[in-house]
């Protein structure tokens, strides 16, 4: 029976009534996961799989949690988690909310919905999923730790779902007030950012557990424990550590605190879904202020300093996307703090090699590779321009060179300041020549895999760096580049391990004109190599770059 | 429906026109298949577009408008069939075809961390054109197209109005022989269409070419002096837009006639709806 077929005038749905709603919510998130699985068997096996990880770690949690049941500082260790569990549920929806369509309320705005019962319904259906499920865990987890006696355990009871409560209710009160700043184009960069941010900060929590470990374990973390006890969600799980050890009182007033959070949670999130959905969004405000905004300034003209005609016009527009698009950006600044920190951080630690500097150039080569993938279906605009193989030698080429503007002064300065933390100057001009001829290797098979195995970048999503289906092709292309790589640099490595072995070290030097000189004849055959082979592939390389 | 496109072939519009020597086609299509693994989006097409006029290609979604153009345009290769623009063929004479035509896809992406005036520079020089000349010709049309006060901003906060009308700048450009434009009204507010359509006619006076494809028949019955109909991967019809209309009251009525959709009510099924509420 379809909609069409429902008696005029007969209320098609439980619009309204608070209960009925529930379920309508509740099954369409389910329908949603459902209908999501179904597009694809790779994404259904993805799914399942991290079911099976979060269910077996929420299960090791759980058993550590509760084997924490009676030690001296699991109170201070389980506030801290429910903080933190906390502060994830509410930084998670600012970098995946495009996942749950459960949550755009432009959706729902056509339906006549009252904003109460509204709130409980999505409060519901937020409950289900992997997440919501696992926190449950944590949070039962870190309850039973804790109580003890009969009121600890009637707290206990209590404490669990309200944590759970409160984070997906803090989770969705953050999203929602955002979601003009999230559905704006901004707020997409920020997202595909944020897996740097992710990354970052996974450092930080390293570097931190490690002081910890130092600094004599969680004797440390006490006070700051005594404060995140009355911060709500954290405080709920002290009501429970408070009851149990017999300050009722005290319990009491972290318990209570907890749920006025959770109303004012609920109250602000409905305050901001009435406000969105009914002011006008951003699309129409941004369309109908006059171009205030000038986010394309012309800025220092560095137009003036680049060659006339297409090289200086690609390397132009090259330089501004690793500026200005997240994707490139991203990547750009993963690949230039990754090329620095592994051997410098290395240097530090007395372990590396100054012979690690090449790292640097190798990470800086691999954005050659996929480059009018990098263009996503833009890439019409210069396949319409080349004509002969001639036009695609010079796009190839100056994308060759924008790279270059930035790699070369980069691959010195990282050989010099490993070799400064060495102290191993004798090695530099050797180091120096194999990076830059390795760095040659990389513009070269990055030129005839970027012909020969396009792929689309997925422009939405921070993880995502592959088109389903083209995982294999960038495998191909990054993996079989590197390899043939090192051995087009094979002749340079030779020299200079014969070199060494042949107690010829006063001409080690050499290596650094040789190095240089090889690289750049490499890269220069790569771009000749590579050229026919992009002109004669136009179609077929729009068509591979524009499934993103 | 084929025998129409028969006869309206006899009176051909180049030598209706009675000119001496004929000028080539700006396009010449013969036999263009593709197919996309068990679907055929274009099934075997003969087209001949004269020059100088304004070309309407119209049909339903899904009719196979748009895998033309981009075989037209060499964006996407063709599995048979030859593609000439202004007397060269497209696959094997690339250097004439592609400094002659300019194209405004529909649904790939530009360059959109450029500004406005940013992606016109880089088209320009991509295009060979010395820079100054560049800069000079993209103030002009981002004046005319109205977009100088949003030259500065980036293409990723256009609306689809200005993004279309960017294009349609980065396509002018070089000053194209022939201009390809797929849908570019879809989406457009009405204050942009008139704009657009107003360079149009403008640049269709000094003897250019503009074939663009649209499901509006309306804006093909207002605009366009030749039309091609496709249907199903098919030309059902080309020629004048009088010779397509034939005796229906309008084109949007040949139309439906045409792709054989004109009988098709929607009965007795819906018979509650504006009944009593």
């Amino acid at each position: 029976m379809s909609v069409l077929d429902a008696p005029v005038g007969a209320a098609p749905g439980p619009a309204g009534t608070g209960e009925g709603l529930v379920g309508v919510f509740v099954r369409l998130k389910l329908t949603l996961l459902r209908n999501g699985l179904r597009q694809s068997s790779g994404r259904r096996a993805a799914y399942i799989a991290s079911v099976v990880f979060t269910l077996l770690v929420a299960a090791g949690v759980l058993i550590g949690l509760i084997a924490l049941h009676g030690y001296a500082h699991a109170a201070t260790l389980v506030v801290l988690l429910a903080a933190v569990v906390a502060v994830g549920w509410a930084v998670m929806p600012l970098f995946f909310s495009a996942g749950d369509e459960t949550l755009d309320p432009s959706r729902l705005v056509m339906l006549p919905l009252r904003p109460r019962p509204l709130i409980g319904a999505l409060l519901a259906a937020s409950l289900v999923g992997i997440g919501p499920l696992f926190t449950l865990c944590l949070a039962a987890g870190s309850a039973f730790a804790l109580a003890s006696g009969a009121v600890g355990a009637v707290f206990a009871v209590v404490a669990a779902p309200l944590t759970l409560l409160l984070c997906v209710a803090l989770a969705r009160a953050v999203a929602t007030a955002n979601t003009r700043l999230l559905t704006s184009r901004k707020g997409r960069d920020l997202a595909v950012l944020s897996g740097l941010v992710i990354a970052v900060g996974f450092q930080f929590v390293n570097f931190g557990a490690q002081r910890l470990g130092q600094a004599g374990g969680l004797a440390a973390l006490d006070p700051a424990a005594d404060v995140v006890r009355w911060l709500p969600p954290a405080s709920a799980v002290g009501a429970v550590d408070s009851a149990s050890r017999g300050s009722y009182g005290q319990a009491l007033a972290q318990l209570l605190l907890s749920v006025a959070a959770l109303a004012a949670l609920l109250w602000l999130w409905q305050r901001s879904l009435v406000k969105l959905m009914t002011a006008p969004d951003g699309s129409t405000l941004a369309a109908a202020g006059p171009g205030r905004e000038k986010t394309g300034k012309d800025g220092p003209r560095v137009t003036a300093l680049l060659p006339q005609g297409r090289t200086g016009a690609v390397m132009e527009r090259s330089l501004r996307y690793i500026a200005r698009d997240p994707k490139t950006k991203a990547a750009w600044t993963t690949a230039l703090a990754v090329g620095l920190i592994v051997p410098v951080v290395n240097a530090l630690q007395g372990s590396g090699s100054i012979y690690f500097a090449c790292f640097a150039a190798w990470m800086l080569g691999i954005q050659m590779y996929n480059q009018f993938g990098q263009d996503t279906s833009a890439f019409w605009m210069v396949a319409l321009t080349i004509s002969s193989t001639r036009d695609a030698y010079l796009e190839l080429r100056a994308r060759a060179l924008a790279l270059l503007l930035i790699t070369l002064p980069y691959t010195i300065l990282v050989t010099v300041v490993t070799a400064a933390v060495l102290g191993d100057w004798g090695d530099l001009p050797e180091v120096m020549g194999l990076s830059l001829a390795l760095l040659g290797g990389m513009l070269a098979t990055g030129a005839v895999a970027s012909a020969n195995f396009p792929y689309s970048i997925p422009q939405d999503g921070a993880f995502k760096n592959v088109a389903p289906g083209q995982a294999g092709l960038a495998w191909i292309s990054i993996f079989g580049g590197m390899v043939s790589a090192g051995l087009l640099c094979a002749p340079v490595i030779a020299v200079t391990i014969w070199l060494h072995v042949a107690g010829l070290e006063q001409w080690l030097w050499l290596l650094l004109p040789v190095g240089a000189g090889y690289g750049a004849l490499i890269s220069w055959a790569g771009a000749r190599l590579a050229a026919p082979r992009t002109a004669d592939r136009l179609p077929e390389i729009l068509a591979a770059v524009s499934k993103g | 429906m084929q025998d129409r496109t028969e006869t309206d072939r006899e009176p051909r519009a180049g030598e209706a026109a009675g000119g001496p020597a004929t000028p080539p086609p700006a396009v010449r299509v013969q036999g263009l298949w593709k197919r996309f693994g068990e679907q055929t989006a274009v099934a075997g097409i003969d087209l001949e577009l004269p020059a100088g006029k304004f070309i309407g290609l119209v049909g339903p979604n899904g009719a196979g408008k748009t895998t033309t153009l981009s075989m037209v345009t060499g964006l996407l290769r063709p599995d048979h069939g030859t593609v000439e623009v202004a007397g060269h063929d497209v696959w094997r004479d690339p250097v004439e075809v592609k400094s002659r035509i300019g194209v405004l896809p529909e649904g790939l992406r530009l360059f959109e961390r450029l500004s406005g005036r940013e992606l016109l520079a880089y088209t320009g020089r991509l295009r060979g054109l010395p820079g100054t000349e560049v800069d000079q010709r993209a103030t002009q049309l981002l004046d005319v197209l109205d977009l100088a006060g949003a030259q500065h901003k980036l293409v990723v906060d256009y609306s689809t109005g200005m993004r279309k009308k960017i294009g349609l700048a980065a396509a002018l450009l070089h000053n194209p022989e022939v201009l390809f434009l797929d849908e570019p009204f879809e989406g457009v507010d009405p204050v942009s269409a008139q704009t657009i359509r107003e360079v149009l006619e403008r640049y269709t006076r000094s003897g250019a070419t503009v074939v663009f494809s649209s499901h509006v028949m309306e804006l093909v019955e207002s605009l366009c002096e030749w039309v091609a109909v496709m249907a199903a991967g098919t030309i059902r019809a080309q020629g004048t837009l009088e010779q397509v209309r034939g005796e229906a009251s309008s084109l949007q009525n040949a139309f439906l006639e045409l792709v054989g959709a004109g009988s098709r009510t929607t009965g007795e099924s819906l018979d509650w709806l504006g009944g009593r509420r």
